[in-house]
């Protein structure tokens, strides 16, 4: 175990540093950068000098990637362009909590609704119940965020006025972003669950359980789930940090001051250091939820042993 | 028939049952799902309306009207004109050419490199395999669109370079189911035969390895479609994707921005048409899966 988490760590160190490279160097290569978007001001070469020794944009490529990979492994990412008087960190600190919030929930929901959807199906296969849940878990997952979220909020805002059209600041205003968000996440899971029970059900370990007479419950839930519990796992932890990291379109339709929405600005702005720092955060997140979903899948799967060599 | 004088009995026995073949038995699979056949039928209604949209098109998309701006719909423009007073059903008629380009071209790139790729990296293995492993790896440690949303700003919004930036990202999944099923095929006697009686490993991969990844890549291909086509869309959406005039449905969405409440209009074809749109290659790709009996994973 321990072997397997060190070489685990190690190939995440790897790829995160080949990472911070290849989006370092394409950020640095591009003719252009961020003293030449406000076209109203025009700025001397003289400013633009000064403003790239500011930001020691005038060293060498590889000297500015080794002061940025020597502060960046103390967690400081430097300062965004666009905004002076904070940091990377401050201001990443600052627009995750919406974002997770938002997320959070929003996969919560997906996994819990979806799950439940997922099951109803399975234990009534091919039947009319079934074929409903799984033709709506089609349509509703090919409907994209934002259109939902425009949906709902003609729906529930204009129309019937029960929910703010968007903003922040009440429980009231949380409900349609995470619907919206939810909803179409809802599709998979519930098609993802019903195929992994599906499987467990159609096995011989079940067939047996039937066979010495336990009940449907017992069947179910000691047997079945307990086997399709291990890819549902694994497939749907990765959900919550890949939804509360944020969705740069309901934080668009929503005007949510979230991760998304300021790696949008970002990117428009050309704000490297912001840009770099949202992107490593982003990606030190997301591959630490495979490693924890790894060790779960061996928790819980006594056959998985980690650590010996997998192809 | 003239020259031949053999004659036909007429008591030969009817042609023996033709074995039916893997391809044979998917194409009967595939034919048989209802809802396969509508996504096939909307998808080619959409391809023809993207060919002759010249054709249906009642106006140009960019032919700008300022008196006409914000109409609901109406005999003149059945689905109204927008904040310029375009119309909106000649825009969204025009808008399936991007979506369509952007959807197929950056998935058939994808499968054509990342096949390759896969197929040497899992065949070969060492540092060639350790090479593409970690170039999936690195694909795969961040959302796909926030890559492409980093490669659209670099290279700055266009069609072009949202084709582009797609197709950087799309590889990826083929080349990691390739590799996956080209190592475990490696190990099967039928390969070690291949290579006992002499056969190159270029002759092996293609003749004994691909046949046995070909469905897996079909269904890739599918599936990313709508991928793609939802991709497009929401970045035209933000502004990062296809510029003005050129319409996009994504585009549009944005450009209905604060009338869209009181000219829902603006929302709800555009809405409609990607959800549609995705909706039936979705099916078709699943209908793939079914009848190539792709395991999904």
């Amino acid at each position: 175990m321990t072997g397997f988490l060190i070489r685990r760590f190690l190939g995440i160190a790897t790829t995160l540093l080949l990472l911070s490279i290849f989006t370092f160097a394409l950020s640095r290569t591009v003719p252009g950068g961020p003293w030449m978007q406000n076209a109203e001001i025009p700025q001397t070469p003289a400013q633009i000098e000064a403003f790239k020794i500011k930001y020691g944009l005038d060293q060498p490529l590889i000297i500015q990637y080794l002061v940025w990979l020597r502060n960046a492994l103390t967690l400081d990412f430097g300062v965004p362009f666009t905004a002076p008087e904070q940091t990377v960190t401050s201001l990443i600190l600052r627009a995750l909590p919406y974002s997770a919030l938002i997320g959070g929930l929003a996969a919560l929901l997906a996994v819990v609704l979806g799950m439940a959807l997922g099951m109803i199906a399975a234990a009534r296969p091919n039947t009319w119940i079934d074929y409903a849940i799984t033709l709506w878990s089609v349509v509703i997952g090919t409907i994209p965020s934002f259109v939902m979220g425009f949906v709902l909020v003609y729906i529930f805002a204009v129309k019937l006025r029960w929910f703010p059209t968007g903003g922040w600041g009440s429980a009231r205003h949380i409900v349609l972003p995470v619907i919206a968000f939810g909803l179409p996440a809802v599709g998979g899971v519930a098609r993802w669950t019903r195929q992994c029970m599906a499987e467990a059900m159609s096995s011989d370990y079940t067939r047996t359980a039937y066979a010495k007479g336990l009940r449907e419950h017992t069947v179910m839930m000691r047997h079945v789930l307990r086997n399709a519990g291990i890819p549902m796992i694994t497939q749907f932890l990765p959900l919550f940090p890949a939804m509360m990291t944020g969705s740069l379109f309901i934080e668009q339709v929503f005007g949510l001051p979230g991760l998304g929405k300021y790696f949008v600005l970002a990117s428009t702005n050309r704000d490297y250091p912001l840009v770099l720092g949202i992107t490593m955060f982003w990606a030190l997140l997301i591959s630490l939820t495979f490693l924890l979903s790894d060790v779960l899948y061996s928790l819980i799967d006594p056959r998985v042993r980690l650590g010996e060599k997998r192809s | 028939m003239t020259g031949n004088v053999i004659t036909i009995q007429p008591s030969a026995p009817a042609a023996p049952p033709r074995s039916r073949g893997f391809w044979e038995g998917a194409w009967r699979r595939f034919r048989q799902n209802q809802l396969t056949i509508f996504g096939l039928v909307t998808v080619f209604a959409i391809v023809l309306i993207g060919l002759f949209a010249p054709q249906l098109a009642p106006y140009a998309y960019d032919t700008i009207q300022p008196s006409d701006a914000l109409q609901g719909p109406s005999l003149a423009h059945p689905f109204g004109t927008d904040t310029l007073g375009r119309d909106m059903l000649s825009r969204i008629i025009y808008a399936t050419r991007p979506m369509l380009i952007v959807g197929v071209v950056t998935q058939l790139v994808g499968v054509l490199i990342g096949a390759p790729l896969g197929l040497i990296a899992g065949y070969s293995g060492g540092v060639i395999d350790w090479l593409v492993t970690r170039l999936i790896d690195l694909f795969s440690a961040l959302p796909w669109y926030l890559i492409v949303l980093y490669l659209v700003m670099v290279l700055s919004p266009s069609l072009q370079n949202l084709v582009l930036a797609l197709t950087i990202t799309s590889w990826v999944g083929s080349a990691r189911i390739v590799r996956a099923l080209t190592l475990a095929t490696r190990e099967r006697d039928y390969i070690l035969a291949a290579r006992l009686i002499g056969a190159s490993p270029g002759r092996i991969m293609l003749r004994h390895v691909l046949p046995q990844v070909l469905p897996l890549l079909i269904w890739s291909f599918a599936v990313g479609i709508p991928v793609a086509i939802f991709a497009e869309a929401g970045l035209s959406f933000i502004g990062m994707g296809i510029r003005p005039p050129q319409p996009s449905w994504g585009q549009m969405l944005a450009e209905a921005g604060a009338y869209w409440q009181y000219s829902p209009h603006m929302v709800v074809f555009p809405s409609l048409m990607i959800t549609l749109s995705v909706l039936a290659f979705q099916l078709l790709a699943d209908g793939v899966r079914e009848a190539l009996d792709v395991r999904a994973g």
